[in-house]
């Protein structure tokens, strides 16, 4: 009896020590402290004197051929732990607020993303984490050269989301990372704020870094990104939409043509503004739409595209310049609507007229056509070279019904 | 001797799906997408189909001989010695499956969260978990099934449904394709992908009632190959079928890019991986099962417990075989269309001898009474 009992405890004893090495524990194990948490890149392109900058960490100078073209630099804002309020009420950090102290931005140079962020890494004691990364900032210049790189190495990386932001730069895109706007107290979450709020407020689509692969690699359409600019509060201005033609960026539109590119493509809620002036008269009143719905039609003349397209606003009126202008008047109403119709239809033209001139088809049609006219497009198109081409040549006819539905709370 | 007869109609069902969902969920609609671009939904509905057809062979032939699995009728059909070269090349190719399976496994898991952990150890465990649950009986791996197929079933669901806030209907249209390249070709590629449900053959004999086995394999099938349409359809509308191209693993990629509201859970990908784990575990599970089960039934043994660690090294050493991640999606390719002709082509070939020379087993029942 007391022989079983002790083989019994002798075998329990060998299973626990053939689980013990299985509770060690296990190779990714990585603490939250020791992991340098990457929240915003900015990427610049620099001349090639800065080459002397460089560390030689990924290839030793004049040993390997690098990547042709010119180097880049590349700026990371890495969440320093323990400074960055948790939540709403969290008052931890015990910072004033502003960058700097909840973040900290350190730049290298490199000749591709992979090898400043090796340089970088080369620099730090911890390991850079791009689980959290929400906004890659990247500089005109840079995005006009081409992003090819760029969209691998993040597409690549299994860290990387696809709802983080992607964004294109006035000027230095590092200005980003070191900026420090008073409301939020950390730089780049203030940057995502910017664009996702303007989103709410009907002033963006949507267009996260996975949209604007997505979009990318579409052979019917071409990417764009918001195009910001640093202001010298150091608040940041949504300043256009960045145009694309497949990975290079070609142009930028003005604030409101980015209203156009919504009301085309009937996004909503709608946010923008605009003057109205009635004709005959010198009467100006400002109206905001609320509301958009487009429907997109199209034919072929003689082999090519004639795209349609319905827009139906909705819009309130907010401000008048005089007293001499009676809103009680329908006529009135009525005059403002027609005005505001024609006005949209020429800004929606001009704006079409300008991705044509960039060859940079940013809306889709060519998706369009590729969806619901596959017989045209198999036998004449089938590549996104061959619809930028035909793209340029295409014709379309925008007609706007515009409806005034409120007038704000004043009578008259 | 007389098995028990346990397994119902239902457990049955959920037995296919669990086993047909599984590792290829993830690069799904990429092979999809290849074939036919936007044209993607319909490749994979096609190769459903193609797949329910042989599935509904081998279902008959288990209802013509409701107490044998395929090892055992194929003799009487055509004979013991060409039936043991038919059994073996079954046998081997659910072996050479099962590694497979434990192989991508492992890629996608070292590639995407557990990156320092050596590929062996992932594949080891999760073939250390199937073998460990194949030593059971069937009635307590037709359990399994049954208690995880709820489990994988409702979180893809919910993630797809999730995903479609982004979505855009232009992305599926037109259905068939712009001039789909290889349309026949990505049937084939996705059907390869649903033919765990052999496992229907070792199946039926234990099943309670075995003329319901046509209902079970129809409910089965529908639901994997339903959610395996609406996989490939939700990724397709959210992406487009050119960035699919871009992305080795179209599915994972989909859970990334979709949040629960309200900012719960910014990014899906690691409840998706969760889920997708059990699915892998179920399908692993079945392989294995049938590859030792069968195993055991050609020897003529008792037992099929023995097995379980004895195929372990051989599979283990077939799984590590591949020497990259694009050698191993070529050989899993090469690998699913010669199965194809084993689980499709050979069942096709023992129905038609067995109808032609007028073989059948014994009824439901009969032996019971006896």
């Amino acid at each position: 009896m007391e022989k079983v009992r002790l083989s019994n405890f002798v075998k329990s004893l060998l299973v626990l020590s053939m689980i013990a090495p299985l509770l060690t524990g296990c190779w990714d194990r990585l603490e939250i402290e020791e992991r340098a948490i990457v929240l915003g890149v900015s990427i610049d392109s620099v001349s090639q004197e800065n080459e002397d900058d460089e560390d030689e960490v990924t290839h030793i100078k004049d040993t390997i051929p690098v990547p042709e073209g010119q180097m880049i630099r590349v700026g990371v804002q890495i969440a320093i732990p323990g400074k960055i309020p948790l939540g709403p009420g969290e008052s931890g950090g015990g910072g004033k607020g502003g960058g700097g102290q909840t973040v900290w931005v350190i730049d290298v140079v490199g000749h591709s993303v992979d090898d400043a962020f090796m340089n970088l890494q080369q620099q730090m004691s911890s390991r850079l984490f791009f689980g959290h990364l929400r906004v890659i900032v990247v500089s005109e210049d840079l995005a006009a050269r081409g992003m090819e790189n760029i969209n691998d190495y993040f597409r690549r990386n299994s860290e990387v989301r696809r709802m983080a932001w992607m964004v294109v730069s006035k000027g230095k895109a590092k200005a980003f990372m070191e900026a420090a706007p008073k409301l939020e107290r950390v730089p780049t979450l203030y940057l995502m704020t910017t664009v996702e709020e303007a989103i709410r407020m009907g002033k963006f689509p949507k267009d996260f870094i996975g949209i604007y692969w997505s979009n990318t690699s579409k052979k019917g359409q071409e990417g764009f990104l918001p195009y910001v600019e640093l202001k010298k509060e150091q608040n940041v201005e949504i300043s256009g939409l960045a145009f694309f033609k497949g990975a290079k960026m070609v142009g930028v539109s003005k604030p409101l043509e980015i209203g156009a590119f919504l009301a085309i493509k009937g996004i909503n809620p709608a946010g923008y503004r605009a003057f109205v002036k009635l004709d005959g008269t010198k009467e100006t009143v400002m109206i905001a739409s609320t509301h958009r719905k487009s429907k997109l039609d199209v034919r072929f003349q003689n082999g090519r595209p004639h795209f349609t397209i319905h827009i139906a606003l909705d819009i309130n009126l907010e401000e008048k310049m005089s007293d001499s202008l009676n809103l009680n008047d329908p006529k009135i109403i009525r005059r403002i609507e027609q005005t505001e119709a024609e006005a949209s239809n020429r800004f929606g033209m001009e704006f079409i007229r300008k991705s044509q001139e960039f060859d940079s088809d940013i809306f889709g049609f060519g998706e369009y056509v590729r969806a619901k006219k596959p017989g045209y497009w198999n036998r004449n198109v089938r590549s996104a070279k061959k619809w930028q081409e035909i793209y340029k040549d295409a014709s379309f006819e925008v007609i706007t019904q515009v409806r005034v539905r409120r007038v704000g709370m004043k009578a008259r | 001797m007389e098995h028990p007869r346990s397994i119902t109609a239902i457990q049955t069902a959920s037995i296919l799906v669990s086993t047909i969902i599984g590792v290829g969920v993830l690069p799904l609609p990429l092979f999809a997408v290849e074939a036919a671009d936007s044209g993607g939904p319909l490749v994979t509905l096609v190769a459903v189909l193609l797949s329910f057809a042989g599935l509904s062979i081998i279902t008959v032939l288990g209802m013509r001989f409701p107490h044998q699995s395929i090892v055992e009728y194929s003799e009487q059909v055509i004979g013991k010695w060409p039936a043991w070269i038919g059994s073996m090349l079954i046998i081997a190719f659910f072996a050479v499956l099962t590694s497979l399976t434990a192989r991508e496994f492992g890629e996608v898991v070292v590639t995407s969260v557990l990156k320092k952990t050596p590929v062996e150890i992932t594949v080891i465990v999760m073939l250390l978990l199937a073998a460990i649950s194949t030593r059971n009986s069937i009635a307590t791996f037709s359990y399994i099934h049954f208690f995880y197929f709820p489990l994988l079933l409702w979180p893809a669901l919910f993630i797809v449904a999730l995903s479609l806030k982004n979505a855009d209907v232009l992305n599926l249209q037109p259905i068939w394709g712009n001039k789909p390249k290889d349309f026949l070709g990505g049937v084939i590629t996705i059907a390869a992908l649903l033919q765990g449900s052999f496992i229907l053959t070792i199946v039926i004999p234990r099943m309670r009632r075995p003329e319901k086995a046509m209902i079970s394999s129809l409910i089965g099938l529908t639901i994997a190959g339903g959610l395996y349409v609406i996989i490939v359809a939700a990724t397709v509308s959210v992406f487009g079928a050119e960035e699919i191209k871009q992305l080795l693993w179209p599915t994972l990629e989909l859970a990334k890019a979709t949040s629960l509201p309200a900012n719960v859970l910014e990014r899906l990908d690691a409840a998706f991986l969760a889920v997708w784990v059990t699915a892998v575990f179920t399908t692993l599970l079945s392989s294995y099962f049938l590859t030792i089960y069968a195993l055991r039934q050609l020897l003529r043994l008792q037992e099929h417990k023995m097995f379980a660690f004895f195929l372990l090294p051989f599979v283990f050493v077939m799984a590590m075989l591949p020497q990259n991640i694009v050698n191993m999606y070529d050989i899993i390719e090469i690998v699913g269309r010669i199965g194809l002709f084993l689980t499709i082509g050979y069942p096709a070939l023992l129905l038609l001898v067995s109808i032609l020379r007028g073989k059948r087993g014994k009824r439901h029942g009969e032996s019971s009474s006896l």
